[in-house]
């Protein structure tokens, strides 16, 4: 593997090897192939977006290192083109919607929109300004981010997407997130746009709490909430969005979901973990569809990384940058996650985490009224539960992944998860001896030195 | 001149623990509640008896309860949960169940956070943020239909449409007599101050609500007596403030002291732990439908969000209650980690500067370091408000 120092390089001699992968395809059907897209991540890419290559074990989205799984470098390149896709889309008339992590976004297309969760509007925005270093970008993002927290309000646990929408420059059409999915703030947070710079279309998929997946009321209230979405977004796409659309997005993002949990199945029973812990949750998430801004993509993307992880598993290949006998770490709790390869170099892998699985392992029922069965499944979600009943569903993921350790990991000013988390991992651990850690984490960056020392202490400690 | 109700009132919050004890005794059942948009009127038409919960100004109960919740919970939600966990609150140990909606997201996962540590038995009411959407409406009627089955379980009974038409004219007269209150005290050279007149709501937290009411009637009509009708008409020289935010809950005084302390002439508030539940709610039916819509239509907590400022009716009626009772000015209490109130402070200024209202926001929890600094900006503003006073008086 060809690494220098400051700088990551594909080395030339996987590639011949590397273009002879699959090509991806898109939502519009058109295709990329792997000689091309390996030009942009070796050519491209790194004038264009230097602060990517940035080789520095603190920079917790630094690339993989695993440079021979293809599909890690396939997702890269999705993450790297979501300005040249998204603002393309966008003049093609597709209306960008901004929405909550860890939601399905079956509706969203369904209505001829695009989905964007916070962590992809920051990566179309980071998309926007070219030639940076990490410096730069990081500065950039701080500095946009800190307009927000002034505007929205000081105590604000993470900005969600406002500063891109309200203070940057990214055209979004629309915030609708589904709300109540994991906290309150998100719904503020939608609110708070009504008296922002910008008039911008603001929407709530009202997600009603308690019990509510067994309360067929609260499933008949969420799905006119869903019709009500995909009728609005249908007025911007200029699509008269029927039934069998919502149908036909649902078996599209099923395929997506199945995958990755068939996907998780392998990689969880492996001997050696087959990635590394970056590689393994950008693949886990492509499941959900809404990683890239476009399912499609996504869906090609993740059927390869299954077949090359089944590959792994039959040959006990193990991910680059895994220790031998890492202890297994799962995370919970929400917007916010340890460095991987941090986590790699202290004996530990990251072998799951709860945000951005629920939905994912949530499979939509495909006969009947779409909007209601869509409905269930969203109010099925076990992150959204009753705390007893995460608690329940969580102790079945960490037996599922053979985890040494439960993380939950919440952002200072994070009223929700925080609230839940004594009493979620007090629950684990009395149910399962498993030893876990709550980690409060300050989001301006300060603390993140911090958090991954407590982190490594936990891994020293299972050890 | 003193007046005399005010003593019977205090005289009988002393006394209510026991009477509840009694009760119980007896095989009355108490509903203990907390959140923000529990009908009582259910819980009362049913016999049971309503008590609402939730104390304030307690660091000592704040600490406890952070180690079952989080410190990033806003004050209140962690005294409540250190109530229960310490279980000495004469209102939580006489509570048979404990009610709570999903209006404030931190006292719902208080609540769930309670069921588990305390094995506290307890009936949730979920509330829809699409709240004036025909939709959210049926399914607040659909929850509170539900939420009442769990209460008539514990009744032993039916709801009774008679019983709960008697609740409702009940309800409605205390909130009648409530906002009659608070004109007066808004008057001026008023015999009863602002301070009385919340601790007065806060007794209807604990009191038998019929003994509430005649206690009410015989207040107003002492005041009655002193004044005639309620009339807010000279400015007197005060710097008239309101207050707004997070609740201020029975017990915690740090705010108001202050206020006083520096000048302030506190002439009315928009807290749903005082003047709030009384505002704009009209049921106009007796059945669970009626208050439903009552519930769902009246003022919206901060808690549940608004997507347009121009017909937010938590604004609207903000400003309603700063006309009425002739307020200068706004003092926004606004609790470390209480989002729903926090995210709205800068926006709300705004909106009030724009009818000439300056709004000084406070954002602080129990603790006591932060008095002076506290102390020194809530003596500018009120310094503020007066000089402005008399610069439109001279002009
Ligand atoms: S950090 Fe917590 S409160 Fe903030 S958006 Fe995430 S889940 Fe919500
Ligand atoms: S509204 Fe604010 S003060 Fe009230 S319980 Fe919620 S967070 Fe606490």
């Amino acid at each position: 593997m060809s690494l220098n120092e400051n700088f990551f390089k594909y080395p030339e001699e996987i590639k011949p090897e590397f273009i002879e992968t699959e090509d991806i395809v898109f939502r519009d059907g058109s295709r990329i192939s792997a000689a091309d897209i390996w030009h942009f991540m070796t050519e491209e890419a790194p004038v264009r977006y230097p602060y990517a290559y940035t080789n520095n074990r603190y920079y917790g989205r630094r690339l993989s290192g695993d440079v021979r799984l293809p599909s890690s470098i396939k997702h890269n390149y999705l993450m790297l083109t979501m300005n040249d896709r998204t603002s393309r889309a966008r003049e093609n008339g597709s209306p960008i919607i901004f929405v909550q992590g860890g939601q399905s976004v079956d509706p969203y297309y369904a209505a001829g929109g695009i989905a964007l969760r916070p962590a992809s509007t920051g990566a179309w925005a980071r998309g926007k300004e070219e030639g940076l270093n990490l410096r730069e970008e990081e500065m950039r993002s701080l500095d946009v981010r800190e307009k927000a927290r002034k505007a929205i309000s000081f105590e604000i646990c993470q900005t969600a997407g406002y500063e891109h929408i309200q203070e940057g420059n990214l055209p979004v059409d629309m915030v609708a997130p589904y709300l109540c999915l994991r906290c309150s703030d998100v719904g503020y947070g939608v609110e708070a746009h009504r008296h922002g710079k910008r008039k911008i279309g603001l929407f709530l998929v009202d997600f009603p709490l308690d019990h509510q997946k067994e309360k067929e009321w609260a499933a008949g209230y969420l799905a006119r909430n869903l019709h009500r979405l995909t009728r609005e977004i249908g007025k911007m796409s200029g699509k008269e969005v029927t039934e069998n659309d919502l149908k036909e997005e649902i078996k599209l993002h099923n395929k997506g979901r199945k995958l990755a949990l068939d996907t998780a199945d392998v990689w969880w029973s492996a001997s050696a973990p087959p990635t590394n812990g970056a590689d393994r949750r950008a693949i886990f998430q492509m499941g959900g569809m809404e990683l890239h801004g476009d399912p499609n993509a996504s869906l090609t993307v993740l059927k390869e990384a299954n077949k090359d992880i089944k590959e792994r598993v039959k040959h006990s290949t193990k991910g680059e940058g895994v220790t031998d006998n890492a202890r297994r770490l799962f995370v919970g709790g929400s917007c916010v996650f340890p460095n991987d390869f941090r986590t790699e170099e202290a004996g530990g892998i990251i072998v799951g985490n709860d945000n951005h699985w629920s939905d994912i392992s949530t499979i939509v029922e495909e006969t009947g009224d779409p909007y209601e069965k869509l409905a269930r499944a969203i109010l099925s979600y076990p992150y959204e539960q009753p705390i007893e009943g995460r608690a329940e569903w969580t102790i079945d993921q960490l037996k599922k992944s053979r985890s040494d350790g439960f993380l939950f990991l919440y952002n200072w000013g994070c009223n929700t998860q925080s609230a839940i988390a004594r009493m979620l991992c007090d629950i684990i651990h009395e149910e399962t001896g498993i030893p876990t850690l709550i980690i409060e984490h300050e989001m301006r960056g300060e603390q993140t030195e911090q958090l991954q020392n407590r982190v490594n202490a936990f891994i020293e400690m299972l050890n | 001149m003193t007046l005399e109700t005010l003593e019977k009132i205090n005289n009988a919050v002393k006394e209510r623990p026991q009477e509840l004890a009694d009760a119980r005794r007896k095989g009355r059942k108490v509903v203990g509640w907390f959140n923000y948009n529990i009908p009582e009127e259910i819980i009362h038409a049913l016999g049971l008896i309503p008590v609402r919960l939730g104390t304030g100004g307690n660091d000592r109960l704040v600490e406890i309860g952070a180690r079952y919740i989080s410190t990033k919970n806003c004050v209140f939600t962690r005294e409540l949960v250190g109530l229960f966990a310490e279980n000495q609150d004469p209102y939580i140990k006489n509570s048979d169940i404990v009610a709570a909606d999903a209006t404030c997201l931190q006292t719902y996962r208080a609540a769930e956070v309670i069921k588990h540590y305390f094995k506290i038995n307890i009936v949730i009411l979920g509330v829809p943020r699409n709240f004036s959407l025909p939709e959210g409406q049926e399914y607040f009627e659909k929850e509170l239909e539900f939420f009442t089955k769990k209460l008539e379980a514990v009744a032993g009974k039916k709801l009774d449409t008679n019983k709960l038409a008697g609740s409702i004219k009940l309800y409605n007269d205390i909130r009648k007599s409530i906002k009659e209150l608070y004109k007066y005290q808004a008057i001026s050279k008023s015999t009863i101050k602002w301070r009385e007149v919340f601790d007065v709501v806060h007794a209807g937290f604990y009191l038998d609500r019929e003994k509430y009411l005649s206690l009410l009637h015989e207040l107003l009509g002492e005041l009655r007596e002193q004044h005639g009708e309620p009339v807010i008409g000279n400015l007197n020289g005060d710097a008239r403030i309101l207050v707004s935010g997070s609740i201020i809950p029975p017990g915690d005084t740090k705010l108001i002291n202050i206020i006083e302390q520096v000048g302030g002439r506190i002439v009315s508030d928009e807290l749903w732990s005082g003047l709030n539940p009384s505002m704009n709610i009209e049921i106009r039916e007796a059945s669970i439908k009626g208050i439903a819509d009552g519930y769902i239509n009246r003022v919206p907590h901060a808690a549940l969000p608004y997507l347009d400022l121009e017909t937010d009716g938590r604004l609207k009626n903000l400003k309603r209650i700063i006309n009425d009772h002739k307020a200068q000015g706004v003092i926004f209490h606004t609790l470390r980690f209480c989002d729903p109130f926090t995210f709205k402070a800068s926006e709300t200024k705004d909106v009030l500067k724009k009818e000439g209202i300056p709004l000084l926001e406070i954002h602080t929890e129990y603790a006591g370091s932060d008095l002076e600094a506290i102390r020194t900006r809530a003596e500018a503003f009120v310094e503020m408000i007066k000089n402005k006073e008399i610069q439109e008086v001279e002009q």
